[in-house]
């Protein structure tokens, strides 16, 4: 057969494949195939008010791994890259939403728990966090106290960068740690918005100044003067302490609840 | 799909997609898998010819995508003609997976169950499709990616050879030597 022949059998066929291709549907990607694949290879953020203003949440399929409060999207999106090393889309889909719920509510006071990623955190800092998600609202605790809990009780600095680089602030109170002798200490958002966030939450730092330690005369227990016990203890019965130390003296026993640090 | 201009988009550097990425616009990556997502699925399920298996393989090409995304500075993502970078990429993972299994468990799978984007056409054009398809599996490999990426994917020359590293000129080769021995194939099988 001649060249001419085939060539032409060649157009034929090549005009018989697009044809073919042609009435393949391509069209429009159903949405949820989209989301199939953006499900495993992006994680999401969604906005949430707190009482510091409108925070940023970054979640991964493990929970929620970055907080930050301000700024545009695009610049949220581009933080969390360089940290996370992974895109972010607008969590438009419903566990997205139910989360964003539970976020408000969790900032609003009430206890819920909030799934959290902290995977990308040392392990040390991780411990950290996790005794500080641990200090309920309304009380504070300090440094040392921290770093007892944690099993390094030298480390009241490296809890201090550790609470510095906290991912997920509000959501892991590191606002609730505060310095040993009750002053309000640093803040990611500065130490204003620290105090006016524990004035919020029912806690008064001049107070803690002035008696950080209080105890009660009939139990002979000794406590941090946010300490929930604190509260049934009757005023008449309250006796300050400035210090644990003097409180064993005087023939007092810590309280099994805050396990006050002795100093 | 307006190929023939989104490649000349990308090559000029007009795509404003790459700095959207780059620039963390939180609708960019959507963007990104909508835009692309059916043409390396219908790239994966010519090459593999079952449509799990193209599933697969395109989610994975997704997944390395976006771990590229992820890790890549923001220069270097600015600078991506994306739409070839994804061919690429979905050529390894299928290059992997052609490899990595016996050709024979594809073929053996690939008997016209779960056709799903084409379980709709005529019979007619069904029945030429998976002839197609059959014809596709007997050539060499990179014939056959050279005419699955020029006559099912409708990319220009200039842009496979891009895409496979290969010299332009080879790529018409392959093309060529690809579509006559086809045609042996389908229309002249004596």
């Amino acid at each position: 057969m001649n060249e001419r022949f085939h060539e032409a059998q060649d157009e034929l066929l090549t005009g018989l494949l697009r044809t073919i291709v042609a009435r393949l549907p391509v069209g429009e990607e159903p949405e949820w195939l989209v989301e199939r694949v953006l499900s495993s290879v992006v994680d999401r953020f969604f906005t949430v008010d707190s009482p510091i203003g409108r925070m940023y949440v970054g979640v991964g399929l493990r929970g929620v791994r970055f907080v930050q409060r301000g700024g545009s999207p695009e610049d949220f999106a581009r933080s969390y890259r360089e940290r996370f090393k992974r895109l972010l889309v607008e969590g438009t889909d419903t566990p997205t939403r139910n989360l964003t719920e539970k976020v408000a509510t969790a900032l609003a006071g009430k206890r819920v728990e909030v799934s959290l990623d902290l995977s990308e955190t040392t392990p040390f800092q991780r411990r950290v966090l996790e005794v500080v998600k641990s200090i309920p609202r309304g009380e504070v605790r300090p440094y040392s106290w921290v770093a007892r809990e944690v099993g390094s009780p030298k480390a009241s600095r490296a809890v201090g960068t550790a609470l510095a680089n906290n991912p997920v602030p509000l959501l892991v109170p590191c606002h609730r740690v505060v310095k040993n002798d009750g002053r309000v200490g640093n803040y990611a958002f500065g130490a204003g918005e620290k105090a006016r966030l524990l004035k919020l939450e029912g806690v008064s730092l001049d107070e803690i100044v002035r008696t950080p330690y209080i105890a009660a005369c009939t139990t002979k227990i000794v406590c941090y003067a946010t300490c929930r016990n604190v509260g049934r203890i009757h005023p008449e019965n309250r006796r300050p302490f400035r210090s644990v130390r003097e409180a064993l003296i005087a023939g007092y026993r810590s309280c099994r609840v805050c396990r006050p640090v002795v100093t | 799909m307006d190929t023939g201009s989104k490649a000349v988009e990308e090559k000029v550097g007009l795509d404003p997609l790459p700095a959207c990425l780059a620039n963390g616009d939180p609708r960019a990556p959507r963007e990104l898998v909508e835009r692309h997502h059916a043409e390396l699925y219908r790239y994966a399920l010519t090459m593999l010819g079952n449509s799990s298996v193209a599933e697969d393989a395109v989610q994975e090409a997704f997944e390395r995508a976006f771990v590229a995304l992820g890790r890549y500075p923001g220069e270097r993502i600015r600078a991506l003609a994306l739409r070839a970078w994804l061919y690429r990429i979905i050529l390894n993972v299928v290059r992997n997976l052609v490899r990595g299994r016996s050709r024979e468990l594809l073929v053996a799978e690939a008997p016209d169950k779960g056709f799903r984007p084409v379980s709709d056409l005529g019979d007619e054009v069904r029945e030429a499709w998976l002839d197609v398809l059959a014809a596709l599996e007997r050539l060499p490999d990179r014939q056959r990616v050279a005419v699955t990426l020029r006559y099912i994917q409708d990319l220009p020359y200039s842009e496979i050879a891009d895409i496979t590293g290969t010299p332009l000129n080879t790529v018409k080769t392959l093309t060529r030597r690809g579509v006559e021995r086809l045609r042996i194939l389908l229309i002249d099988p004596a």
